[in-house]
């Protein structure tokens, strides 16, 4: 029989080269995909960033006016027998908004009528009376003295200082007046303008008035929150992770609860915040908007996570440590809690850390059980209501005053070195104790 | 004195009784502990059990008895009673023979057993709340008008007296909202994920990959109500003024923004599955196609890609898991309107986003608006199930094609 | 091992110690009701916790319906303490007060408030009337040969040829809102008893007269805006076609950026509201639980700092957030009944 003649392949020919230089070109147009894939992602990620931080950065930051007040020794009245806290109480009450409207008005002596008052008085912050109270009740020397202070401005002040609102927009888009506009040009003239560190925003609970609030309160309810969450959810999550691995038998029952908790890792949160609301308000009747509340949703949300990190940290732990311990005489449980436990902690602590985060940023099973009302104190234990920072973020981002948006910004900013600290921490455990088998 | 400061008691009895119980093991052999059966400690540990566990049980019982009328001295006295008895009898029982370790660790085992059936007691509660308030719900509403009705006007009439939407419940407009967005959010991330995926595991040079993957990392740890805010603020008006010189009418709500930055949340989710999937197909099957002299390019499109596709095919499932599922950055970028629509230009309403504003003022569980939320949330909780079970066999499966 | 399973003992107990052993009862004040009193509940809250001798009261916007609901559950330690309301307390609510055991409830009248219609300022605003509004949202409108249609109207161009062809997108209060109420009341009654006979209904057939002329239309022309008025005026100013409906204050905070339109000719301002000119306007309401009142630390003075001149006078601090303030026989009648803790007596206006 004859065979088909083998015909060799001439690489050389136009036609090879071309489909040669076609698959080239496919090669360089598919790999240049993947590179423009990336480059979107690292672009939104970097537009995601940048965004957050323009809007953000100007939140530490606030503008505080020099005024030079009299302090009338009479505006305090009290008896000579006061104790501490009649004294604090006195000092706290007094009439502290008059001298700070009579050191403007003598700072601007044509000034008279009641509105044009008003206005001129509309320039310092609401809370520039409470801190002069502070600093009276620190240091009542002040009392009866003329001082020169540094005072904080009104939220829209502080806009138009910081350059986020134009001074030259039309009437009835401004929120300031041209006379309170040419007062504060005059205050900076006479250098008595400035934009210090903003530790209003780091130090007191949430406000009504974009200068005065801060996010100490929302930063410790979740920090309440993820401590009931932690001391329910990690001894729980180890434990059953110990059992699943080494001491549960093989059948249909363990198999049923190992698809159950991958199931439950992967439902979302909101459905976690549908069950805090049926069973710990409804039908346990806790207390609303408490962390106790909050954490006992987010333990149940983070327990199979930290099952399944718990597991992987276990199973880690090589064959041999565990024949080591039982040839020497151990019980089951003395090799585990002597010799794996330890182990596999650093692997444990690591996905805790992780869980953790993710627990903080979760805002939706939050909102489900009413961490969203206006809380000003901060929270000083488990049963107070409190909100935590990513429900704070929430509301803030509704709020109607312009100074909220840079506020809801910086809120976020916080919440993300938050993250990444505990981030970092959990890669920094993962290289230093982590060890490869 | 309080619930907590009870339970602290129970604790600090058992505590005593460790110490007690432990000192008393010592006592019987004259300080010999090699005379001892199980290590001291054990000994210490099994009366602190028998203390603390019926002291604990007794506060435990009267709470779930009696809910918000708790009786602090009934549960003083019977955990103290139970507590004392406990410790009594098992100090008593303490003999240099006593198997003390295995008791204790049968305990200990017992115990752990409980923590892991706790995770299906979660399963359980979930699924029980929300059919046992769904089934209150279909007592009122019909199941075929709110599986299959095109019209959603939940907000009835809070009083007798008043007037408010006729309370039509039907789900079909917001089932079609969830579609929309999560498709918008899979068109995102399926290609650039798993197109990520791919050079990175082929292309990449090691450096490129140090960038990215904790670039992709951080992308995932952003927290949703940071996406929303984004969402909310820069994308919506972005694109609304973009439409506005396209001659575009797009509303501030429309589904695009939202589902846009919900596909950048969930591109790290995709990328880093498809990874998983594309490294697992093994070398020999890459090897060989190189070896034929095909291109990269041709080698991932002809051998790699249908290789992985199980593996691939399950992340992109579960992506959608993720995607329906998503709360916040719908509740801040998109819109209340139930509206039946496949432009993606519009404004339209979502589950998630339904259930929130459902649940959030009229608070009373007998209404058949705030039942509606828990049918929506039963079944959002059945859809993500049965993705996540398809998701997870699948790769499964696929696993075992190669191991 | 045993010194460390001693150690590990105590050290869980100490730490056990650390954490906060729980109250019995309650030191906070709980507020919750109407979104458009909200600004100034808060704000009075944060003012009465500054003074330092009692915690911040909590406050949480449900809506005044949704508030009053709550309100009406009990007297226990975990049902609100004060309601806020955009509107009067109906009479079924005082009954469901009562059936729960919340028996005494004292009212104070706050001062005033105009339901506006707003639109963002980069939009044309559009001059109405009662009789038009009614026409663009009720639910079913007389077809003009004595039988009633479902709402035909898809632009406002539709309801009268003078205005522009833009399509009706009113985002406004969900059924749990006093705003809600009033709007109902105020606009779309009043629009429908201009139809004479619909008016007639009134005395023939009250209950389809109250289904015809307070019913809002459900195709999505009005779209129920939730609890959150702030969230509306966001929507607005992304959307400058669309129409909200808030209180006063909502219009007077964002001036910038959104404008009222007029309601049969009269502007939406303070000197019109104050006066009654314009028709959209009413009342804002506190009630208080007498029974938590002495039991609830704060709960007192909190009520009478709400009822103060500082506050509520004309030159208070919330008339600069927006309220409009009540004259001055009104407020000092409520100052006297929120001192003494008057009971309410629904027959007396």
């Amino acid at each position: 029989m004859t065979e088909p003649a083998f015909v060799a392949s001439r690489w050389s020919s136009p036609a090879m080269q071309a489909r040669l230089r076609r698959r080239y070109r496919a090669e360089r147009l598919f790999s240049g995909l993947g590179l423009l894939a990336i480059g979107i992602a690292l672009a939104a990620l970097v537009l995601l960033l940048v965004s957050v931080f323009a809007r953000g950065w100007s939140a530490f930051v606030r503008t505080q006016l020099r005024l030079d007040v009299t302090l009338d020794a009479a505006l305090v009245s009290l008896p000579a027998d006061a104790d501490a806290t009649a004294r604090a109480r006195a000092i706290r009450s007094a009439d502290w908004a008059t001298p700070l409207r009579e050191a403007l008005m003598k700072r601007f002596p044509d000034v008279t009528e009641r509105p044009q008052v008003r206005q001129l008085a509309a320039l310092l912050s609401s809370g520039a009376t409470l801190e002069l109270a502070d600093r009276v009740e620190r240091d009542p020397s002040l009392l009866g003295r003329s001082v020169s202070l540094w005072l904080p401005a009104d939220d829209e002040v502080d806009l138009v200082v910081k350059g986020r609102v134009a001074r030259d927009l039309p009437e009835g888009s401004r929120r300031l007046s041209l006379d309170q506009l040419g007062w504060l040009a005059q205050l900076e003239s006479q250098g008595r303008v400035r934009r210090t560190l903003n530790t209003t925003f780091l130090v007191s609970g949430d406000s009504r008035e974009p200068e005065q609030a801060g996010i100490l309160g929302a930063v410790v309810g979740s920090f309440l929150t993820l401590v009931v969450t932690l001391a329910i959810a990690l001894p729980l999550g180890v434990a059953a992770a110990i059992y699943l691995e080494e001491f549960a038998p093989r059948n249909r029952w363990t198999e049923l609860i190992e698809v159950n908790i991958n199931n439950l890792a992967a439902v979302p949160s909101i459905v976690f915040g549908l069950l805090g609301l049926a069973v710990f308000l409804n039908f346990l009747s806790l207390p609303r908007s408490a962390p106790l509340v909050g954490g006992l949703t987010l333990a149940l949300m983070t327990l199979p996570t930290l099952i399944i990190a718990g597991r992987s940290a276990i199973k880690a732990v090589p064959e041999g440590v565990r024949e080591a311990a039982r040839g020497l005489g151990a019980s089951p449980l003395q090799v585990m809690g002597h010799h794996v436990l330890p182990l596999a902690l650093p692997g444990i602590l690591t996905g805790t850390i992780l869980g953790m985060a993710r627990a903080l940023g979760e805002t939706a099973p939050l909102l489900m059980i009413g961490m969203v009302a206006f809380v000003v104190d901060v929270p000083g234990g488990f049963r107070d209501a409190a909100t935590a920072l990513p429900v704070q973020i929430f509301l803030w981002a509704d709020s109607p005053e312009r100074g909220f948006v840079e506020k809801t910004s910086g809120a976020i900013l916080v919440l993300l070195a938050f993250l990444i600290a505990m981030n970092g921490l959990a890669i920094w455990l993962r290289q230093r104790f982590e060890r490869k088998w | 004195m309080g619930l907590f400061a009870l339970a602290l008691l129970v604790v600090a009895l058992a505590a005593t009784s460790f110490w007690l119980g432990r000192r008393r093991a010592l006592a019987t052999v004259a300080g010999r502990a090699s005379a001892l059966r199980s290590l001291p400690g054990y000994y210490g540990w099994y009366a602190a059990l028998w203390c603390g566990l019926p002291g604990l049980a007794a506060v435990l019982a009267c709470l779930l008895f009696f809910g918000g009328a708790f009786d602090l001295r009934l549960a003083l006295g019977a955990s103290l009673a139970l507590s004392l008895a406990g410790g009594a009898l098992a100090l008593r029982a303490i003999r240099p023979g006593f198997p003390a370790r295995v008791k204790v660790e049968r305990a200990v085992g017992i115990g752990l057993m409980l923590c892991s059936t706790l995770a299906v007691l979660v399963t359980v509660g979930i699924v029980f709340s929300l059919i046992f308030e769904t089934g209150r719900f279909f007592e009122r509403v019909p199941i075929q008008e709110f599986l299959f009705g095109l019209h959603w006007s939940p907000q009835t009439a809070l009083r007798a007296d008043q007037v408010g939407s006729s309370g039509s419940f039907g789900a079909v407009p917001i089932f079609a909202g969830t579609l929309l967005v999560t498709l918008i959010a899979m068109g995102v991330s399926v290609p650039i994920g798993l197109l990520a995926a791919v050079y990175m595991t082929f292309y990449a040079d090691p450096r490129l990959r140090a960038v990215v993957k904790p670039a992709l990392e951080i992308l995932a740890g952003v927290p949703t109500v940071v996406y929303g805010f984004f969402a909310a603020l820069v994308v919506a008006p972005a694109l609304r003024s973009f439409g506005v010189t396209l001659g575009l009418d797009v509303a501030s709500e429309s589904a695009l923004a939202a589902g846009l930055v919900m596909g950048v949340m969930i591109i790290p989710f995709v990328s880093s599955l498809s990874d998983d999937a594309i490294t697992a197909v093994p070398q020999s099957l890459r090897e060989g196609s190189f070896g034929l002299g095909a291109t990269r390019s041709e080698t991932i499109r002809h051998v790699i890609l249908p290789a992985a596709l199980p593996g691939i095919a399950g992340a992109c499932l579960l992506a959608v898991s993720r995607a329906v599922g998503e709360t916040m950055i719908v509740v801040m970028a998109a819109g209340l309107a139930a509206n039946l629509t496949a432009n993606p230009l519009q404004a339209v309403t979502t589950v998630t986003l339904q259930i929130v504003t459902l649940l959030t003022g009229d608070q009373e569980f007998d209404s058949a608006k705030t039942l509606s939320a828990f049918a929506l949330g039963l079944v959002l909780f059945c859809v993500t199930l049965v993705l996540n079970v398809i998701a997870l066999r699948t790769v499964q499966r696929y696993r075992e094609k190669y191991d | 091992m045993p010194k460390q399973e001693f150690r590990a003992a105590w050290l869980l107990l100490a730490l056990a110690l650390l954490v906060p052993a729980s109250a019995g009862a309650r030191d906070q004040i709980r507020i919750v009701g109407s979104s458009t009193v909200y600004p100034f509940a808060t704000v009075v809250a944060e003012t009465f916790g500054r003074a330092g001798t009692f915690k911040t009261p909590i406050v949480e916007s449900t809506g005044t319906g949704g508030g009053l609901k709550l309100f009406c559950s009990g007297v226990g330690v975990q049902d609100p303490d004060i309601a806020t309301a955009s509107r009067r307390i109906k009479a079924s609510e005082v009954e469901l007060c009562a059936k729960n055991g919340v028996t005494a409830i004292t009212e104070v009248k706050i001062g005033y408030d105009g339901i506006v219609l707003a639109h963002s300022k980069k939009g044309a605003g559009i001059p109405l009337t009662r009789r038009e509004i009614f026409l663009a949202l009720a639910k079913e409108i007389p077809a003009g040969n004595g039988t009633l249609v479902a709402n035909p109207n898809r632009t406002w161009r539709d309801v009268d040829p003078k205005f522009p062809d833009q399509k009706i997108e009113v985002l406004g209060p969900p059924p749990t809102s006093g705003t809600r109420d009033a709007f109902n009341e105020l606009a779309i009654e009043a629009g429908c008893k201009t139809f004479p006979e619909l008016a007639a209904l009134e005395a023939s057939d009250n209950a389809r007269f109250k289904k015809l002329c307070l019913s809002i239309r459900e195709d999505g022309a009005y779209v129920e805006a939730g609890e959150n008025d702030n969230l509306i005026v966001q929507k607005l100013v992304a959307n400058p076609k669309a129409v909200g409906v808030f209180g006063y204050s909502f219009l007077s905070q964002n001036m910038d950026v959104i404008a009222g339109d007029t309601v049969e000719g009269v502007v939406p301002d303070f000197d019109n509201i104050a006066s009654g000119k314009y028709p959209l306007s009413r009342p804002l309401y506190i009630y208080v639980k007498n029974a938590h009142a002495a039991s609830i630390p704060g709960v007192r003075e909190y009520v009478i700092e709400f009822a103060g001149e500082k506050a509520i006078g004309e030159f208070g601090y919330l008339v600069d957030k927006g309220l409009i303030p009540a004259p001055k026989a009104e407020r000092e009648r409520f100052r006297a009944d929120a001192a003494k803790l008057t009971v309410l007596d629904l027959a007396k206006p």
